[in-house]
């Protein structure tokens, strides 16, 4: 305790407050939040540590600036007071000096929201303002990419698969926001026969706006899920910023992930469905999946194709169905798509099968909705393994459902199978409990208190024959 | 449920000493540890013979610093009391004991794996895991377990042995009953280490001289044995008292002038010659081993038979040497505690790091309690007669 409380005094605090500052994206809210409900800052950075950006450097001189202008400041209230120049300026002085570790923290976000009030945002709106006239101008196919869930890896299908025949420009990682959107417009050569634009949604309005900015001909909604509820409160709220896209483009171009059962209060007439039944006429058949990879069949007519792919799961089909279909249409030949599809292979932590001592462990760590976790839990029952482990901290954002959406999600995992469940120790591990046990599970509930500790010695709990469902991982500022 | 108070014992004035710190911190304390069904304690014997405990002891990066040995002399050694159990006494204003359950050794080599840790436990009446007194003692002589399995008709390469002694005294005869004997290639090794510390493997007879020197460098005893040809090299891991479970039969992959010496094994990452195994977590072998199955079954059945001949229980491992072409498989060698448990071996054959600790600790406890359910006092009157 005691311990605990001096915390505050180490030099090392100040890399404690530019780390959560950093990990929190400079959100000002949640990182006073964080600030607040921390115990312990001996314990924050147990998952990352501070990245040694430019900006983080600076970050941290001006905490040591600070914090020294406020200990000087202290100790000059203390000399006034002697000197009889400041009244109670002992108190005042000893407050400084006591206190300078509180009083930075919070401080700190005065020239953060300074600073972006006046500098960062206008210079940004200005950016993504001229943006619009190069998406605007740009005559290609401009595909948008939104949902919930699942957009990142329909970026890559679309890049992997068009990429066999067509100069295709993506936005980059999880660069997803109007501001992303500007600098991988200022960046394009105007070579490029597609562009696809990732729209990462985090409140109302969101997509309309990314929308008006980029100008798209095509839109693909892969899938509704409880995400941002902090903002969007409510999962209509949510349907109904990701569904403004379709006020933009025609709605024959638009294509929704049909599996996605929340998307069917939002659909129109004219949209396409995609799904692992197929998409835009072609059917799917004679589907098999293991945890080395997914083959099928598609057919059109007299056309049949047969397509294998790295990828895991079942829920990939319905995307790499649609995929090849575009491919088709913008004039790919059948070759060309087989090979494409081929190619794609899991993206690092989203269903990406490796294995260790002889166990595969699939680590779809970059999972953070409940529709990602149901595909996930659905995954592990369809695989055969000796014993299967499903591990989870649950999914964080989920507003006034968090109640409600892990025990939803302890009913999933209740129903895959799972001869160990291990839960990571937060404030949602009791309604996953609570779900698995209305969901029937009656097998091995293991609570891990040390979450980092469990994912460094997995090799210790694992052999051969094991296969291992991890989904989620939780960042420091979530307990 | 109380839990039970599991003391690893590493380290210890041996050879082998680094590698018992790796088997002990890496492969035991760490998955009992992350078990949660045991109070772990770390007990390191120093290479002067000094036992330590302390909780830092349990952390491997404590190991590679330059301050261990300040470490060390910061923190007392503790005693052992065998007063009704075995327990450790850590001095200070107030001596701390701590009464312990179960001995997990993991000490390699001489004073430790030969059978020396294990009487200290049977003097103390304390469970411990693994091999007993006997077994550990004629498994670390390699001349003795040779002669237990062909009392049981299992086949070994042909050898001979000499003392140091006998050697320093007559080394002209030793040689001339090497040449006599034995055919070339021949393999020389000190009788009672393991690790393959010491070994050397001889083509020429002029250079038999050196490698016996090589070898009673190291121990007071040599063994000399013939090289078997068309050679496959096998080893199995198994567990067990009385019902047996075997791992898989594991095949180094090695080039055919190259042996499982100590660099092969530890530093090299099994990397040595132009061959690179890729199947065994350590990368030097071959999970299981790819033999014709009736070849395979033959190598288990024998690997078993030598456990059960040598006494062994707990743990141990058995290594073998097949001539591919007679289909002949000899018995080799058997460690009685294997490095790092060989738990890479166990996890492919379905065995955790977690569980394989575990089931060893219930299979000591189980030793235990049979052992004490025998009688050790004898009423007599024999000592009245001496009123």
């Amino acid at each position: 305790m005691i311990k605990a409380l001096l915390g505050i005094y180490r030099p090392k605090f100040l890399v404690t407050i530019a780390y959560m500052l950093q990990s929190s994206e400079y959100d000002v809210l949640k990182y006073l939040k964080w600030f607040w409900t921390t115990q312990n800052f001996n314990k924050v950075s147990n998952r990352g540590s501070l990245k040694k950006t430019s900006s983080a450097k600076a970050l941290l001189y001006a905490l040591y600036a600070g914090s020294l202008i406020l200990i000087i400041s202290g100790l000059l209230c203390i000399f006034l007071w002697h000197s009889n120049k400041l009244y109670a300026g002992w108190t005042f002085g000893l407050a400084l000096i006591v206190g300078y570790p509180i009083i930075i923290g919070n401080i700190v976000v005065v020239p953060l929201i300074l600073g972006r009030l006046l500098l960062v945002n206008p210079n940004n709106n200005k950016k993504i303002l001229r943006s619009e006239k190069i998406f605007k101008d740009y005559r290609g196919e401009k595909i948008a990419i939104v949902g919930s869930y699942g957009k990142t890896s329909m970026k890559e299908l679309l890049m992997t698969i068009l990429g066999e025949n067509k100069n295709v420009a993506a936005t980059p990682g999880n660069k997803n926001v109007a501001i992303s959107h500007a600098n991988f417009a200022f960046k394009l050569t105007g070579d490029e026969d597609i562009l696809i634009i990732e729209y990462g949604e985090g409140q109302p309005r969101d997509v309309e706006l990314f929308s008006r900015i980029t100008h798209p001909t095509r839109a693909i909604i892969t899938g509704l899920a409880p995400a941002h509820l902090d903002k969007y409160k409510t999962l209509q709220a949510a349907g109904d910023d990701i569904f403004s896209v379709a006020n933009f483009v025609d709605p024959e171009k638009i294509y929704v992930n049909a599996e996605s059962e929340e998307t069917e209060n939002f659909m129109r007439p004219k949209f396409n469905k995609y799904s692992k039944s197929g998409v835009n006429g072609w059917t799917v058949s004679n589907i098999k999946t293991s945890i080395s990879g997914t083959t099928f069949k598609i057919s059109k007519g007299k056309t049949s194709l047969d397509l294998s792919t790295s990828l895991i799961g079942e829920h990939h089909i319905g995307g790499l169905v649609l995929a090849t279909s575009l491919a088709l249409e913008f004039g790919l030949s059948e070759e060309q798509v087989i090979a494409g599809v081929a190619r794609t292979t899991p993206y690092e932590h989203r269903m990406q099968p490796y294995e260790l001592n002889g166990a595969w462990v699939i680590d779809d760590t970059y999972n953070g909705n409940i529709e990602g976790m149901r595909v996930g839990c659905d995954l592990l029952k369809s695989l055969s393994a000796k014993r299967k482990i499903y591990v989870t901290p649950g999914l964080v954002d989920q507003g006034k459902e968090t109640k409600l959406i892990h025990e939803k999600l302890g009913s999933y995992i209740a129903g895959s199978d799972a001869d160990i469940v291990v839960l990571m120790k937060n404030s949602v591990t009791e309604y996953i409990k609570n779900g698995l046990l209305k969901g029937g599970y009656k097998k091995k509930i293991s609570i891990e208190t040390d979450p980092l500790k469990f994912y460094r010695n997995l090799s210790h709990f694992i052999a051969s024959g094991d296969v291992v469902m991890m989904q989620n991982d939780w960042p420091d500022q979530y307990k | 449920m109380n839990k039970l108070n599991v003391a690893v014992v590493f380290g210890s004035r041996s050879t082998e000493h680094d590698v018992s710190i790796i088997t002990g911190v890496s492969s035991i304390i760490k998955p009992l540890e992350l078990s949660g069904d045991y109070n772990v304690i770390a007990v390191y014997i120093s290479k002067d013979g000094s036992w330590y405990s302390d909780d830092k002891l349990k952390d491997l990066s404590n190991y590679s610093g330059g301050h261990f040995q300040e470490f060390l002399n910061k923190i007392k050694p503790v005693t052992l009391s065998l007063n009704s159990g075995l327990k450790l006494v850590r001095p200070g204003l107030t001596n701390k004991t701590i009464d312990i359950d179960v001995v997990f050794p993991a000490t390699h080599g001489t004073h430790g794996e030969d059978g020396e840790l294990m009487a200290i436990c049977e003097m103390a009446g304390v469970a411990y895991v693994g091999c007993d007194v006997r077994s550990s003692a004629i498994a670390m002589d390699k001349v003795v377990a040779k002669d237990v399995a062909m009392s049981n008709s299992i086949d070994t390469a042909k050898f001979v042995y000499f003392s140091k002694h006998d050697f320093n005294q007559d080394s002209k005869g030793a040689l001339n009953k090497i040449e006599k004997e034995l055919r070339l290639p021949v393999f020389v090794k000190p009788a009672h280490l393991g690790s393959s510390i010491g070994i050397t493997r001889v083509t020429k007879t002029e250079d038999v001289v050196n490698a016996v020197e090589v070898a009673l460098h190291y121990d007071d005893k040599v063994l000399i044995e013939e090289a078997v040809n068309n050679l496959v090299e096998v080893t199995l891991p198994i567990i067990g008292n009385e019902e047996l479970k075997p791992a898989y039969l594991e095949q180094p992959v090695l080039h055919s002038e190259d042996f499982f010496d100590f660099d092969t094994k530890y530093l090299q990452g099994g990397k040595k010659g132009k061959n690179k195994g890729s199947s065994g977590s350590q990368g030097y072998s071959t999970i299981p081993a790819k033999l014709p199955k009736a070849l395979y079954d033959k190598a288990e059945a024998t690997g078993l038979a030598v456990y059960r001949a040598i006494g062994c229980s707990g743990i141990a491992r058995v290594d073998m040497l097949i001539d591919t072409k007679t289909e002949k498989v000899y018995f080799n060698e058997v460690n009685p505690l294997p490095g790092g448990l060989y738990s890479h071996n166990w996890n492919k054959a379905g065995i955790n790091n977690i569980e394989l600790v575990s089931r060893l600790v219930d299979l000591a406890v189980e030793r235990f309690t049979e052992k004490k359910s025998l009688e050790t006092v004898f009423k007599t009157n024999y000592l009245s007669q001496f009123k």
